[in-house]
Formats: C-alpha cells, sequence, structure tokens
C-alpha cells in the first residue's frame, strides 16, 4: 500500500529554477522530507528504489545508493536504481509491491527523478545499434505521437484542446493550492514552472508542427523537457497498521503490456486493461484516472481505445502542462491518484503511461 | 595605477553597453542607476538593462556581451542604497543625461564616496568639460576626463578622451592604457571644445549632406548612394543613416552642437540653410507623425509589408509621399571606383554633388586643426573608427590633392583654410626612408609614432622585401626570429598559393633561420574559407586529381605546421571560417581579437572540413577534461557545431565551442593583435616540443547509425534537406572513425583520410556543386 507522497516542483529544462540542481541532491531532497513527514522509522526501510530514464553522468555510479546518502537515510538502507525509461519510477513501486508480496521486505521507498537538464536524452553516449535503427526499434517519440494521430484520426484543434484543458487544470489546482501538500521546497523552489496560464488555442494553432512538417503535432500538444523528482511510500499493510501510517491507497493490480515501437504511446492501453483485470475491476468503476500525458494525440488515443470518461481524468493537469521528467513521472502519478482518491473522496483510481520502444505501465489503487 | 575595478553610473544604452564592454573584458563592473518612482525592485533599471545586454541588438546580431557568463561580471545596483560601490571602484564612468545640475550631483555623489586614488570620468557628448567641474573641488578636477564612446561601444572603436593641464599625467596615462588595451579603443586625444573630433566634423558632414541634397533635387537613393561606399563612408550615407540614429535625436543634437558654438561657425552656416530649406520642419513633422526611424515607422525609408510582401520604400522629399525605392543609377557612383578625385570632377549630378559636401567638410575638418584636436592623424583616426569612414579627412585630400583641391576653391570663390594653404603643393602624409611622417601645423613634418604594442604588416612590411611570396600570401620578418605569414588574397581565401607559402614557412623555421611563425594579416578578416571559386573551376571541369591534390596539399602544409620542431601562433579577426578555421586550429597557438567569427561552416556548401578541421576538433573536444567521457560524448557536440555550421560570435564564444583552446589568448583591441600574437611566439619557443600525433577512441558503425538517426528525425521535422542528409551521412561517417570499434584507436591519419574521402565524393554531386554555385553568385547557403 501506498503510505506517502511527495515530489519536487516540477520546471522547464535548460531554463527551469531546477537546471542548476543536480538530479541526485534533488532525489535527496524529496526523499528525505518525505520521511520526515510520515514519521516512519528509517531503520525499517528495506529499500530505496529509484527509478531513472538516463542513469548516466550526474545520474549515473547506482544513483539510488547515492540518494540513500543524500538523504540522510541509515546504510543499511539499500539503493537500486530502475530504468523502463518513462514508467521508471512506476516500475520502483511495482517492485517495492512485488518485493512485499514475496516476503522479502516490508518498507520501501520508491521513487524516480530526472534532470532533463543535466542529463539530456538520449545520453551523453548514445549508440545505437545500426540492425535495431533499421527496424525502427528507436523512433523518435514526437512520431510515434503523429503516427497514433494518423491511426486514431486526432485532429490538432482536438489536441490543442485537451493541452488547455491540462494548462487550465493545473493552473486552477495551483492557483488553489492544490501541490502544496506534495510540493518539497528544494533550493527555494516551490513552484512549478511549466504551467503557461496564460495560453489559448490561437497561440497554440500558430506553433509550427515539431517533428513532421506535415504533422499535426507541435511542442505546444507534447509534455515540456522537465527536471524533476518524485518518490512514494510503499509498504505491507501490517507495517502500516502497526505504525499507524495513514494509509492512502491499498495496490491492487500492476501490469506492463508491450506494443509496437512505431505506436509506443498506446501502450496504456493493454496494460490498463490487464491491471484492471488482475484487480477484478473495470474501466468503469474507477473514479479518479492519472495517465501520463507525454502527446496530446498520444492521450486522445488512449482515452477513445479504452473509453475515458473526461471528467475523472487527470483533473489536476497532466503532463502537458505539469511535466515529464522522465524517471520521476510514474510515481508522481501514482502518489498523486492515491492522494486523490483522499482529497476527492473516491474509491478506485488508475495510473497508467506509456513509454518508449512500445510498453505500457498501469497500476490500480483503492481507498479502503 | 592599474584599473582593476569599474562603477558605470546610468544604466541606459551607452551606460549598459560601456558596462558590457567592461565585463567582456573580464573586469567587475557595477551598474548603478536610480530608482524610478514607486518602484518595487529598486535595481529594476540596471537589472534590466543587463538582461537587454544578453539579447541580440537586432535579430541575428550579436549581442553587447560577448559571451552570456560575461553577465557575472556586472552588479546591478542603484544610486540610493549603493553608493558605496562606488568606494573600491579604481574608475567611475558617468553616463546620466545630458543635463548639466543632474550630472553634477552625481559628481557630488561620486566624490562623496570614491577613494582617492580613483579616476572619474563623463560620458558626455555635448557639454565641456570646463563646465562639468565649475564648483567641483580640484582633487575631483585633477582626477576628471571626458571619456567619449560611441554607440555600440562593444563595436565602434572610436574614443576620445579630453583632458586639461590639471590633469594627474600618470592618471591620464592610466585611463589611455585601460581605454586602448583593455577596452580595445582607438584613443584620441582632443580638447575641450563642442562635438569633440568625430562629432564636429560627422554632423557638419551629414548637416552639409542634407543640405546639398535639397539644393541639388536629389531623391534620398541618389544622396545616399554618392554620400556612402562611393566617398569611402559606410553604405547608408546620410538619409539612411539618420533613420538608424534616430530622427527625434537629430534637432537634439544639432541644437546642442549649434549651441556651442559661435554664430559664425561654418555649421552654424549650415543650420541657418538647413532651416531656410525646411529640413528642420521636415524632420519635426516626420518624427510627430511617428517617423522616428528604424526604430519608428520608418524614416526617410520604411520597410512596408503589405499584404506580406516586404517592400523597401523611400521617401519623396517633395511630396512626403513613399514609394517603391529606386536603385539609383548615377554613372558617378561607376566613376568613383577610379577614385575621389574622378568621382568629384564627373559632370553629372553626382559627381556635382560629391564635391559641393567634399569640399566644404574637408575645408571645415582643415580649419580645425589645431582647435580641436593638435594633429591631422587624430581627425582621421576619430573619423575613421568612430563614422567608419575608410579614409579619414585629410587622407582623402591627400587622394584628391591638396593643391588641386585649393585652386578649385579659389576658383569657386570659398576660403581656403591656414593649414591647406601651408601644406601647398605637398601632401598631408609622406613617407622618407621608410618612416611615415605627417603634416603639422608649422609647416613640418613629424614621424608618426607606432604606439608601444601596437603593431601592423603595414609597419612591418616597412622597409624589407618579403622573404616569399606569391599572389596570395607572403612572408615577412617580424624581427626577433619570428616569421609572419600573411595572407593577401581576396578575403584571404584559401588557395594553392597559400599553402605554397606555408609549406615554405616551414621550410624556413625547420632550418632555424627562424625560430617561430606567426599567421595573420591586416584585413577585416583573417580568412573566409578555401577558394570556392577554384574548387567549383575543378569540380566543372572534372579535373579531380587536381581537387584531390588541392585537399591533400593543404592537409600536408598544414601538418607541418602542427607538427614540426617550431611553434606556430595564428592571429584572428574578423571572419576564420572553414578552411580559415582550420589553419587556426593547426597551429600550437591562436591569438584572437576579441571580434573573432570563428567556424567550420562547409556544410553550407556541401562538403567537410578536410584540411584536418573534423581531426582538430576530435582531438579538442576529446582532450579536454571537463568534457563528458564516453565514445559519443564530443562527437555528438562536434557534429551539431560542424553539422549546423555554427559560427561563434565572440573569440569567447569560440572558446566555449573550442575552435580556441583555454590557453589561447584574446586580445580586445586589434591593433595589438600581431604584437600579442608574436610575444606569445617568442613564450612558446622556450622549451618548445612539437606535439605528437594523437589517437583517437572512436564508437564506430554504432555511432554513426545515431547520427544518421538524428538528421532523419531532423529532415521530418523541416530543419534539414535531403542533401544534408548526404552531407552529414560523410561528416558522421569521418566523426565517428568510420568502420572503427570503440576498443580499438583510430590514427590522425586515418581521420584526414576520411575526411579527404568525404569531400572527394561530395564534390562530386551535383547538389554540392549547386551550393557552391549559390555561394559565388548570391554569397548565401543554398538550402537544397
Amino acid at each position: 500500500m501506498i503510505c506517502g507522497y511527495a515530489r519536487s516542483a516540477f520546471t522547464q529544462a535548460n531554463k527551469g529554477e531546477l537546471s542548476k540542481t543536480r538530479p541526485d541532491d534533488l532525489a535527496g531532497a524529496v526523499v528525505k522530507e518525505l520521511i520526515q513527514k510520515s514519521g516512519i522509522q528509517t531503520e525499517d526501510i528495506e529499500d530505496l528504489i529509484l527509478g531513472c530514464a538516463f542513469p548516466e553522468g550526474e545520474q549515473g555510479m547506482n544513483l539510488a545508493r547515492n540518494v540513500v546518502f543524500l538523504s540522510g537515510l541509515p546504510v543499511s538502507v539499500g539503493g537500486v536504481t530502475v530504468n523502463r525509461f518513462c514508467a521508471s519510477s512506476m516500475q520502483a513501486i511495482h517492485q517495492a509491491a512485488g518485493s512485499i508480496i514475496s516476503g522479502s521486505g516490508e518498507l520501501f521507498i520508491a521513487g524516480g527523478v530526472e534532470s532533463m537538464t543535466r542529463v539530456p536524452m538520449p545520453g551523453f553516449n548514445p549508440m545505437l545499434n545500426p540492425s535495431l535503427v533499421d527496424m525502427d526499434a528507436y523512433i523518435g517519440m514526437g512520431h510515434t505521437a503523429e503516427n497514433l494521430a494518423k491511426k486514431y484520426s486526432i485532429s490538432r484543434l482536438e489536441q490543442e484542446e485537451m493541452a488547455l484543458r491540462s494548462h487550465q487544470k493545473a493552473f486552477e489546482a495551483q492557483s488553489n493550492g492544490k501541490f502544496n501538500d506534495e510540493i518539497v521546497t528544494v533550493d527555494n523552489i516551490h513552484l512549478d514552472g511549466c504551467i503557461r496560464p496564460e495560453t489559448n488555442l490561437e497561440t497554440m494553432a500558430g506553433l509550427k508542427p515539431a517533428f513532421d512538417t506535415k504533422g499535426v503535432v507541435t511542442a505546444g500538444t507534447s509534455s515540456p523537457l522537465t527536471d524533476g523528482a518524485s518518490a512514494v511510500i510503499v509498504c505491507s499493510e501490517d507495517y502500516a497498521k502497526s505504525n499507524n501510517l495513514e494509509i492512502m491507497a491499498y495496490i491492487r493490480g500492476m501490469a506492463i503490456s508491450g506494443c509496437n515501437p512505431e505506436i509506443m504511446g498506446i501502450g496504456p492501453v493493454v496494460s490498463s486493461i490487464k491491471a484492471l483485470k488482475r484487480a477484478g475491476l473495470d474501466l468503469k468503476d474507477i473514479d479518479i484516472i492519472e495517465m501520463n500525458e507525454a502527446f496530446a494525440a498520444q492521450s486522445l488515443a488512449c482515452v477513445k481505445e479504452l473509453g475515458v470518461d473526461m471528467s475523472k481524468l487527470n483533473i489536476h493537469g497532466g503532463a502537458i502542462a505539469l511535466g515529464h521528467p522522465l524517471g520521476a513521472s510514474g510515481a508522481r502519478i501514482t502518489g498523486k491518484a492515491a492522494s486523490l482518491l483522499q482529497t476527492e473522496g473516491k474509491r478506485y483510481a488508475l495510473s497508467t503511461m506509456c513509454v518508449g520502444g512500445g510498453q505500457g505501465c498501469a497500476t490500480v489503487l483503492e481507498r479502503v | 595605477m592599474k584599473i582593476e575595478k569599474v562603477t558605470v553610473i546610468g544604466a541606459g544604452l551607452m551606460g549598459s553597453g560601456i558596462a558590457a564592454q567592461v565585463a567582456n573584458a573580464g573586469l567587475p563592473v557595477n551598474l548603478l542607476d536610480i530608482v524610478p518612482d514607486g518602484a518595487e525592485n529598486k535595481n529594476v533599471i540596471s537589472q534590466s538593462a543587463i538582461s537587454r545586454m544578453l539579447k541580440p541588438v537586432k535579430l541575428g546580431s550579436p549581442s553587447q556581451l560577448m559571451h552570456p557568463d560575461n553577465a557575472d561580471f556586472i552588479t546591478a545596483g542603484n544610486l540610493e542604497d549603493d553608493l558605496d560601490l562606488i568606494s573600491d571602484s579604481d574608475l567611475i564612468i558617468e553616463v546620466v543625461l545630458e543635463k548639466l545640475e543632474i550630472k553634477h550631483d552625481v559628481f557630488r555623489k561620486i566624490e562623496k564616496y570614491r577613494k582617492k586614488s580613483s579616476i572619474v570620468t563623463s560620458n558626455t557628448s555635448t557639454i565641456p568639460r570646463a563646465q562639468l567641474i565649475e564648483g567641483m573641488p580640484s582633487s575631483f578636477g585633477k582626477d576628471f576626463f571626458i571619456t567619449h564612446f560611441f554607440n555600440p561601444p562593444r563595436y565602434l572603436r572610436l574614443l576620445e578622451v579630453v583632458a586639461s593641464k590639471e590633469v594627474d599625467n600618470r592618471k591620464l596615462d592610466a585611463i589611455i592604457d585601460f581605454c586602448d588595451v583593455r577596452l580595445g579603443k582607438e584613443v584620441v586625444v582632443c580638447n575641450d571644445t563642442p562635438g569633440f573630433i568625430g562629432n564636429r566634423i560627422g554632423m557638419f558632414w551629414s548637416l552639409t549632406a542634407m543640405v546639398e541634397a535639397f539644393k541639388a533635387g536629389l531623391t534620398v537613393e541618389e544622396a545616399d548612394a554618392i554620400m556612402g561606399r562611393p566617398i569611402g563612408a559606410p553604405k547608408t550615407g546620410v538619409f539612411a543613416l539618420g533613420d538608424v540614429v534616430g530622427l527625434d535625436l537629430i534637432p537634439h543634437v544639432t541644437e546642442s552642437l549649434s549651441h556651442n558654438l559661435s554664430d559664425d561657425d561654418k555649421y552654424n552656416e549650415g543650420v541657418k540653410e538647413q532651416s531656410e530649406l525646411g529640413i528642420d520642419s521636415l524632420l519635426k513633422e516626420m518624427v510627430e507623425s511617428g517617423y522616428t526611424g528604424r526604430k519608428g515607422k520608418g524614416g526617410f525609408y520604411r520597410i512596408n509589408s503589405n499584404n506580406g510582401n516586404r517592400v523597401k520604400e523611400s521617401r519623396d522629399l517633395k511630396t512626403g509621399e513613399y514609394n517603391p525605392s529606386i536603385k539609383s543609377n548615377l554613372e558617378s557612383i561607376n566613376i568613383a571606383k577610379k577614385g575621389l578625385r574622378a568621382l568629384v570632377e564627373f559632370d553629372d549630378k553626382g559627381g556635382k554633388y560629391a564635391w559641393k559636401v567634399l569640399s566644404k567638410t574637408l575645408s571645415y575638418a582643415a580649419s580645425l586643426v589645431p582647435e580641436i584636436t593638435e594633429n591631422i592623424i587624430n581627425v582621421d583616426n576619430a573619423m575613421k573608427n568612430g563614422f567608419l569612414w575608410k579614409k579619414g579627412p585629410f587622407q582623402m585630400l591627400d587622394d584628391l590633392g591638396p593643391s588641386w583641391f585649393v585652386s578649385r576653391l579659389l576658383e569657386e570663390g570659398f576660403e581656403v583654410p591656414d593649414l591647406l594653404n601651408k601644406v601647398g603643393d605637398k601632401k598631408f602624409y609622406d613617407e622618407n626612408n621608410d618612416i611615415s611622417l605627417y603634416f603639422n601645423i608649422d609647416g613640418t613634418y613629424s614621424e608618426i609614432e607606432i604606439l608601444e604594442g601596437h603593431l601592423s604588416v603595414k609597419d612591418i612590411k616597412r622597409g624589407q622585401n618579403p622573404i616569399f611570396g606569391n599572389s596570395s600570401a607572403s612572408l615577412w620578418n617580424m624581427g626577433d626570429e619570428i616569421l609572419l605569414a600573411e595572407f593577401h588574397s581576396k578575403m584571404n581565401a584559401m588557395d594553392p598559393q597559400i599553402m605554397e607559402v606555408l609549406s615554405e614557412a616551414s621550410s624556413i623555421c625547420e632550418s632555424g633561420d627562424f625560430k617561430g611563425l606567426v599567421i595573420g594579416n591586416d584585413g577585416s578578416n583573417f580568412s573566409a574559407g578555401a577558394n570556392l571559386g577554384l574548387s567549383s573551376f575543378v569540380a566543372n571541369v572534372g579535373a579531380w586529381d587536381e581537387a584531390e591534390k588541392f585537399v591533400f596539399g593543404g592537409q600536408m602544409a598544414f601538418m607541418m605546421l602542427k607538427h614540426g620542431n617550431f611553434p606556430v601562433v595564428g592571429a584572428s579577426s574578423g571572419l576564420a571560417i572553414g578552411g580559415g578555421c582550420e589553419v587556426l586550429l593547426a597551429c600550437d597557438s591562436i591569438q584572437a581579437h576579441s571580434e573573432s567569427y570563428i567556424g567550420l561552416v562547409e556544410v553550407g556548401v556541401g562538403l567537410v572540413p578536410a584540411w584536418g578541421g573534423c581531426k582538430e576538433m576530435i582531438t579538442r573536444w576529446n582532450n579536454d577534461p571537463n568534457q563528458a567521457k564516453g565514445p559519443m560524448a564530443s562527437i555528438v557536440k562536434i557534429f551539431q557545431n560542424i553539422g549546423t555550421a555554427k559560427v561563434a560570435t565572440s573569440a569567447q564564444e569560440a572558446k566555449s565551442l573550442k575552435f580556441l583552446n583555454s590557453e589561447d589568448g584574446i586580445t580586445m583591441n586589434r591593433s595589438r593583435l600581431l604584437h600579442d600574437a608574436k610575444q606569445k611566439c617568442l613564450a612558446l619557443i622556450k622549451d618548445y616540443s612539437a606535439p605528437l600525433p594523437n589517437e583517437h577512441n572512436l564508437p564506430g558503425p554504432s555511432g554513426k547509425a545515431t547520427l544518421d538517426l538524428a538528421v532523419s528525425d531532423l529532415v521530418k521535422a523541416g530543419h534539414a534537406t535531403p542533401h544534408d542528409v548526404v552531407v552529414t551521412e560523410h561528416l558522421a561517417y569521418i566523426l565517428t572513425g568510420g568502420d572503427t570499434d570503440p576498443t580499438v584507436t583510430v590514427s590522425d591519419d586515418k581521420i584526414l583520410e576520411m575526411e579527404r574521402e568525404g569531400i572527394m565524393a561530395l564534390m562530386k554531386t551535383e547538389k554540392t556543386m549547386d551550393r557552391i554555385e549559390a555561394m559565388l553568385t548570391t554569397g548565401k547557403p543554398l538550402r537544397n
């Protein structure tokens, strides 16, 4: 179950306020604050599982172990860095839950971090396998969004409307202090930096296609390059109860799925269906849906395919507005889903996301 | 005394420009301004000035700062809380409004906080020094100068300094030295007279040029076509210059100069005439209707972008209407190529106009020595560096012939200034036994002294024959056993003749007759790259052997520079692109003028660097201890820089792009470049050992696959063309080491071989030939 959630502010890569902050320091600050807030005994933590999509440079050298030290955890706590690209920190949660289920520990910190400023995509030493290049395995993310827009006949305007709603919802949530509880102040930064309250359909209509001159995907309908970190506390029911922790949500289902890399953005569809099935639920049972907005086209394709009720989707805004620091997004949307169950007084939540290379990852939560 | 810390008071356009140039020199500077009424942020004026410095003055042009990091040298402050910042400044420059009482108020504040040893200067252009120090204590007057900068301070080299008998001469020397060495200025000492030198003569010229254009009924295009290049002035001529300066400013500066001059000054006669012709009312009317020049709706020219088409229009001086500009086809514009005399003697309205304006302007200039400054050199330097004239008034008089000029003045009933009478049949400049002389007011000649630390090829050549040379380059003895290789081909483009001279230079140095080599010239551009006309010709006739010989010969010549047993220093200024960049990269060290624009631009013409440019960039990036490690980390950056033909906008930026090494030197004053390069070479001679060839770990096919994929994404996004794909595939192949594997090394020679293969293959493609052809005919890259 999830018993705590925190994140840093998400700010624009290269020009944002966190661009001068090392990612290990950033994750360390978030983990430290999360633990302090929760009141858990640090000696009880089995492992710190940290997701990161490009674990090299300042994110290298088994980042998770370094964050153990930087966040002041005792040396007895382990640290493992996991990589499933965009779903890395959701994978971290899954691994924590899996360990608990298998009896390999009771208390875990699962999170993720990405400084897209300091370790830019695709890392410092990208060396692609020429035969996989020919197979399109490394297809650029923007092009996968274009492919879905074409496949599902998603117009540019539909995408822009979704992006605009995302900014509006995020700005409203920000103005109403809805992020105050989750954001940890790091280097005096406590406000998300990617939200554009001033944007409108006219501005977005003026943007040039970002990936394909004849395409429909623009910078306005894509998630921005972002710096940020997030973390959740994952523990067993016994541990939570015997330590009087506030239980945010039970993890009821987890799933991974694969798909063609050319349409990687459709990944959430099968993974969500699988996770829901494992939880014994149907999508209509779900009250809160956090689906990572890598691209509006990609999200809309999943919405269409799954039949998502838009009123349940990303109610505090999605990644187009909030930003998408790759390794940190999975724990953000899952932690967010858990906290929304509480604040909105709902029962079931789904967090789900697509992954470059053609994968989907999903988690089903229940508040009891 | 040394000037190490500076405060600039006044963060307007000039103040911030001056502060930026101090920061460009690598010195800490405080930038203070007033607190606007009710401002929440008291430093708002200076802070926004600093953020403006980071932005280009206009789109596509460089910013006031030579590197964004230079902003860190500037401390923003305000005149309410931060005056104590002045206390450790060695130099305080006042750049506030041109109002005496405001300046006095600032001076009193400065005097209260400044340290005793400091120097105070004012950037006034209109207020006499005598008035500025009125009522101030004598200690202030002793340390006070006028330092008059020209806008923009980064680019315009003239700096007028006004001192007085009372000043401390060590401080005068210190301020001259500081402005010369650190800020890179051409310092001209002038007298405390209105408008000093530059504005006094420059404004007389522009006033006269407008008045005479009106009198002759010329169109603005005709007037500018004559008052620009044909007379050696920038192509903006007079009306377009007004648009650039701002038509709203002209009446103010005219008024203030006019006010400070006596009624019988020739300038005031022009002002009177201007008003009689209705020019001042025209300007007033234009300003009132928003036509303030380029910053407003337009001026004498405007860009009409109705219906999406951008059409340049000119104002009809009679009707006030705007019509599409018509390029002037006056015959005198062509005649001017034969010289100034041919222009003013030509019998069309252009020739007549040129004579009217120049006869008055040059007479005026001649009448002002020694009133405004002690000698004619100062006048010529001021006009060349402040108004970007090719030649100063006295050089122009020499071109016309002073005696001819005087006789024509007499013929037309004009007054002849004393100095012109004195010079008689002689000229203002002369040579005697290889010594350059100038004409004095007392009728004698004096030697033109070269300032210590200033050096030009012209100075070096005096009194010697080239040691070796051909039509494109020559070798000269720089003294102290240093050899100089000077390029003098058109645009200093690289050709086989230059390679021959460089090879000869290597042989001479290897033989021990000289101990080091400096490569530099007096041109405005170090070298604009390989001679494309030649490359195009060779390719068109299919003389592939010749082409390959040219490529291989260049590689050999550069390898001799690099690995010969003698140090080589490249002295760059202006453009050093393509092959011009590669010759610098082959040097042991570079002494760069701060305004050096260096880059490997070959892909723009469909080629890859093949004179070791790829090899050198790989070496430089991979040898940098601060660069991320791994087989691809450097290659990605190099690929981006060469693949986008990136040109550094300053020597400092060239360091970031690693065209310059961290030990390479930067000279702020162009006139000092060759001297500094020679000193650098002398320093290298001691304990010199030639660098050994390098071995490189390169990524091989995996790296190339990565780069190719990135380019194909750029093509889809519309940022790269189909032929870019062809060119960058060759570039990627070279940079990633061809068919290598990261576990083995690639030699310098192997990279050079791949460079040759790449450029030869590309030269044989039609689209590369189209790119070269387009560059030769239009001067712009073709995006095919």
